[in-house]
């Protein structure tokens, strides 16, 4: 029973804390940053056409890098796709390491996924018939249905839009 | 990368080889001066990077002439994506940038994503439709109008296929069949078509005389195309039959009225035969019986209206030969 004007004290520091509310409140930031690029000091950029348009011009100036009809209405396995999507381009990304200049385009039509983009001239034929036999047939048995590779090579330079 | 292109076309390498010996032996020609004593060895050349992208481009420009004088239809036998070397002509997609130049055909992503009809120019289709022609049959003589179509084939059967780009064939849509046919089309009496207008409900359209029938509650598209056609049988037959209790049927449950089973015609014949009672219910004797019977059934059938109100006026008077001017009224 001691113990009871020792805590009072304590009580006093926990209902401070209760009454004071932790709560900024400021403006709220509605700028948009994804997927635009700025000029930084001292760098320059070299962009593509994906890169150099912002997104809201998809549709109008750039087209979409998936195209399937999962996404219309009444469209089947709309999430089954998306998750399919994002597995080919990150296995992609791990497996051509480096060699795309493009976004990986993926079309679909009817059971076929065509992969498109644009890869620079690093690697010797030989390496890149490798790397699309090898993608072709891990993707075909993972995905359940045949898989095209069709790349087109231009020189590094070749794909720059512009400078910022 | 030459050997990617290699399947559409096979470079003649040797060449290439040829040319570079050439340059690297060139020194090793001259016998006629004297020989220089080289304490120190050669410079071995270092074939540069330069001068591979440069045989590069020379095999890419010789492809790129050949091109046009081979079958196209060899060169891009089926659906796929945009390549700049094996289009031959030049190509441009994309916004201009600051330069006021349009992104071309090499290196352009743009073109990639777009679905592209290369393998389906005119004469490949033409090409196609040739090769298809030996699988046709001729259409049949007997069927040459619409007239004809409907009159010998009046069963109507759609269903709708889906096509989709994902591995997945499987539609539930797909399995819904509607059969059409036309209500003229079957032979019916007055009873059948009644009871058969009675049985369909809202599936009969009396705007184009179209009975259609809509099954969907089987799994798949025979099912429910086995149902509807069962369907159908079952109202035809269904309808011809005359149940007993049909008999049971009033003047009063009647949809529409009928003169001659009507009080009027009882009280027409009754009042013309006054005051011996009618021997028969005949009432083709009577003068205007038969104007009369039209204006009543047109006036209860159709509702009153001026026009049917005169003509039942008109048709009253005619009866009881009533033969004064219509002015004095």
């Amino acid at each position: 029973m001691s113990l009871i004007p020792y805590m009072r004290s304590i009580f006093q520091i926990s209902q401070n804390n209760v009454t004071r509310r932790h709560l900024h409140i400021s403006t709220v930031l509605n700028k948009s940053r994804a997927g635009r690029y700025r000029p930084k000091p001292k760098i320059v950029q070299a962009l593509t056409y994906e890169m150099a348009n912002p997104p809201h011009y998809i549709a109008s100036r750039k087209s979409w890098n998936s195209w399937n009809t999962s996404n219309v209405k009444d469209g089947n396995r709309p999430s089954e796709t998306l998750v399919e999507d994002l597995f080919i381009r990150n296995f992609i990304q791990g497996t051509w390491h480096g060699l795309f200049l493009s976004e990986i385009i993926i079309k679909r039509q009817h059971n076929i996924i065509r992969i498109a983009g644009i890869i620079n001239r690093k690697m010797m034929p030989g390496q890149i018939h490798f790397l699309i036999g090898y993608t072709e047939q891990l993707l075909s048995y993972w995905l359940h249905c045949p898989i095209r590779m069709e790349l087109s090579s231009v020189p590094s330079k070749d794909v720059v839009y512009k400078y910022i | 990368m030459l050997s990617l292109i290699r399947r559409y076309k096979v470079i003649n390498t040797i060449g290439t080889l040829k040319i570079t010996k050439l340059l690297s032996s060139t020194s090793t020609d001259d016998d006629i001066e004297f020989r220089v004593l080289q304490l120190m060895p050669p410079e071995k050349k270092i074939v540069s990077k330069r001068q591979q992208t440069v045989t590069e481009e020379n095999i890419l420009t010789k492809l790129r002439n050949e091109i046009p004088n081979q079958d196209w239809q060899t060169i891009w036998p089926a659906a796929r994506s945009f390549h700049p070397d094996i289009v031959p002509f030049p190509l441009q997609q994309g916004y201009k940038n600051k330069e006021g130049v349009h992104p071309g055909k090499h290196g352009n992503a743009e073109l990639l994503k777009i679905p592209n009809f290369l393998h389906l120019t005119p004469p490949i289709v033409k090409r196609h439709c040739e090769a298809l022609k030996k699988f046709c049959t001729k259409w049949p003589e007997q069927l040459e109008t619409d007239e004809a179509c409907v009159k010998h084939f009046p069963v109507e059967v759609i269903t709708s296929d889906y096509c989709y780009s994902s591995p997945t064939i499987r539609e539930p849509l797909a399995r819904i069949v509607s059969l059409r046919v036309k209500l003229s089309s079957l032979h019916l009496d007055t009873h059948a078509k009644d009871k058969i207008l009675r049985l369909l409900g809202d599936r009969y359209n009396p705007e184009t005389g179209m009975i259609t029938i809509i099954a969907d509650r089987c799994p798949t598209r025979k099912q429910n195309l086995d149902y509807a056609k069962y369907l159908l049988t079952a109202l035809y037959h269904v309808s011809w039959r005359f149940e007993p209790w049909e008999m049971e049927k009033s003047a009063v449950d009647m949809e529409y009225y009928d003169w001659d089973k009507s009080k009027s015609r009882e009280s027409l014949t009754s009042m013309y035969s006054w005051p011996s009672t009618p021997t028969d219910s005949s009432y083709e004797y009577i003068p205007h019986a038969t104007e009369y019977k039209i204006a009543v059934s047109d006036l209860i059938n159709k509702g009153e209206d001026l026009d049917s109100l005169n003509k039942y006026k008109q048709a009253v008077k005619s009866v009881l030969n009533l033969k004064f001017d219509d002015t004095v009224e």
